[in-house]
């Protein structure tokens, strides 16, 4: 968890960590805790035992000298401050990441969803005209069986009529068999379970 | 010789003996076969292999192969130092980095279409298929509109009306397809990302436009809200065209505040317009800010009038200066000056199009504008039945150099500053209360350092 954390925030430059500075100036001596100075390196400073100058002057001399020293690298050790973590993980990005293609790249992939795109505009079209050729199939055969008179001395929509009852399906325990099972547009991967038994 | 190159150095030396023996069928994983040929294996102190004379063993390959110095200094393939300068030199800057430069000299340069990726070449042929149907139903809508136009209008039911309705929606339609059959095309997009696109032809307008109805379109708008431009100067007004001012090459953002010095000159524009064909523009420049004391209010004033520009959508430079002297400009540039304690000013810039065919008299409009002040949009568009398609604006301030700017352009008034009136309270005075203000005296002498604090002094 805290790696993936850790790994979320890499790119976030993070400020540097003042709390660990302050534990150790409290660890280290008693006295020098009384002393506060604000920056890090008089910390450091304060603690080193086997310097005789005063931390101030040492500094002074230090950048007096113009060494350039270096500031110290960020530990890998060194977590983000808990604070912006939880933030983090309370927040989590709504939107991935870029993709951060080269040129060539990005076209080819550009290329390819624009393909996809365009396929399933196609498959649903294609989709919708089917479905709408069913229907309209079904309508003219209902159509044709309003209009016809039989069988025998019936008059005429007597076969429409029949067609269309629905005796006994909104009875007590009972309803379509359209409501029982979702409608998929492909068959089950087990269409029956023969070794199904009541218990 | 950078890192980068010192570590690509043995990958690249490899490669390059590859393909002088394979001709690029194994460009990997060669490193075996290759030591077996114990001619061509290079230790690492002899100089790089693009140096090494190739092996005379495949001649055709080296009658093929240009000298490698030549061939070294071309912009995409140099690698060293002294090439990078030498291209320097003669004003043809390497192209990208060292690494891809590197990358480059063994590449076999694949043309984009033709890159041997499945999944691509699955997507351009689904494309490819699909731009043909469209093609097809293109020289259908094509036929149709030509046969519809051909129709005398009684024969058709509904009449002239109708069919003028129905010529419209078809010619809609068949620019749409237009639009549909290179939409999606990589190739038109590259070009157009590269800005080489044709703006003549429908689809690259179709994708400026669409770029510039994104965010410029977006800005130029609120710019025009919060300005106040669209009931201080025309009582209404929406951008179709695209605008860019430039004041000395930089780009300026609409609204920005521009130092007097630099508006000295008048800007150059870009105007991209999305509609086909040529066209005639008016260019306005104004100031809606000019503040006049005597009635306490503020004026208009025309900073630049141009006429009778020519505009088309691969014809998009526009500079105020280089307009013609005579046949275009009827008001030459004034620079922008705010005088001292005014607000700031607006000088807004607008692109009006004339009707197609009509040109305006300069003379007329010399006669009518030439006075600079009291100028009028509204009443300019109207008279000469303009239609306002472009829009950017600037602002100017005072500043330090305004006053030489208006001495040298000989406009009075740099000595000017304006203030506010000053507007008494109307209360009465009121003695200072408190307890402070009463130990005053010297009597609470002793207690003057406490008393320092009045209620309603400025402190001491």
């Amino acid at each position: 968890m805290a790696a993936s954390v850790r790994g979320l925030f890499s790119r976030l430059s993070l400020t540097t960590p003042t709390i660990a500075c302050q534990r150790v100036s409290s660890n280290a001596s008693p006295v020098s805790s009384t002393i506060r100075s604000p920056t890090a390196a008089a910390l450091t400073q304060q603690t080193r035992p086997f310097s005789s100058t005063s931390p101030a002057f040492a500094k002074a001399a230090k950048t007096a000298k113009g060494s350039g020293k270096k500031k110290k690298k960020k530990g890998k050790g060194d977590e983000p401050d808990p604070r912006i973590q939880n933030l983090k993980v309370s927040n989590p990005r709504k939107v991935p990441a870029p993709l951060r293609f080269g040129r060539n790249r990005a076209l080819r992939h550009w290329t390819i969803h624009r393909a996809w795109l365009l396929w399933q505009r196609k498959e649903r079209e294609r989709q919708e005209k089917e479905l709408a050729r069913l229907y309209k199939s079904m309508h003219s055969a209902c159509e044709e069986l309003r209009q016809t008179s039989g069988p025998g001395l019936e008059e005429e929509g007597y076969l429409y009529r029949v067609a269309m009852e629905k005796k006994g399906v909104f009875k007590h325990n009972n309803f379509p068999m359209e409501y029982a099972r979702p409608q998929v547009e492909t068959p089950a991967r087990e269409a029956w379970n023969h070794g199904w038994t009541r218990e | 010789m950078s890192t980068c190159q010192r570590v690509a150095r043995p990958i690249a030396r490899s490669m390059r003996q590859d393909r002088v023996t394979l001709g690029f069928t194994r460009t990997f994983s060669q490193t075996v076969i290759r030591r077996d040929e114990a001619t061509k294996t290079t230790t690492t102190d002899t100089p790089p292999a693009s140096q090494v004379p190739p092996p005379s063993s495949t001649a055709a390959d080296v009658t093929k192969e240009a000298p490698p110095s030549q061939s070294r200094l071309t912009p995409d393939t140099a690698t060293q130092y002294w090439e990078e300068m030498r291209l320097f030199k003669k004003g043809t800057p390497p192209v990208g980095s060292r690494r891809r430069r590197v990358a480059m000299q063994t590449s076999e340069n694949v043309p984009f279409e033709l890159m041997p990726y499945q999944c691509f070449q699955e997507a351009r042929r689904v494309l490819q298929e699909d731009r043909k149907e469209k093609l097809q139903a293109l020289s259908l809508e094509i036929a149709r509109v030509k046969r519809l136009e051909e129709t005398p209008a009684d024969q058709l039911p509904g009449g002239e009306v109708k069919k003028n309705m129905r010529l419209r929606s078809m010619k809609k339609w068949v620019e749409e397809l237009k639009i549909l059959v290179d939409i999606n095309d990589p190739i038109v997009k590259r070009r157009f990302e590269d800005g080489l696109g044709d703006m003549d032809k429908p689809i690259y307008r179709h994708l400026a436009e669409q770029k510039w109805r994104g965010y410029p379109f977006r800005l130029i708008t609120q710019r025009i809200e919060q300005l106040n431009v669209v009931p201080d100067v025309l009582p209404k007004f929406e951008p179709t065209v695209d605008v860019q001012m430039f004041f000395r090459q930089r780009k300026t953002t609409p609204g920005e505040i521009i130092d007097s010095r630099i508006s000295e000159k008048p800007p150059a524009l870009k105007v991209q317009v999305f509609n086909p064909g040529e066209r005639l523009v008016s260019i306005v420049v104004m100031d809606s800010d000019v503040p006049n004391a005597e009635t306490d209010s503020f004026e208009r004033r025309c900073h630049y009038l141009a006429a009778n520009v020519p505009l088309s959508p691969n014809n998009t430079s526009l500079p105020l200066s280089k307009v013609n002297k005579d046949t275009q400009l009827a008001v030459p540039w004034l620079p922008a000056f705010a005088q001292k304690g005014a607000p700031y000013h607006r000088m807004s810039i607008w692109i009006l199009e004339q009707k197609p065919g009509q040109t305006l008299d300069l003379a007329k409009l010399k006669e009518l504008y030439s006075g600079r002040d009291g100028f009028s949009l509204k009443s300019f568009k109207d008279k000469f039945t303009l239609s306002p398609v472009g829009f950017n604006i600037f602002r100017s301030v005072w500043d330090e150099g305004t006053a030489d700017v208006m001495e040298r352009w000989n406009i009075p008034g740099a000595d000017v500053e304006f203030k506010h009136a000053r507007v008494h309270s109307l209360k009465p005075e009121r003695k200072a209360r408190g307890w402070e203000a009463k130990r005053q005296k010297p009597k609470y002498k002793s207690l003057w350092k406490y008393t320092k604090r009045i209620r309603g002094m400025p402190r001491r």
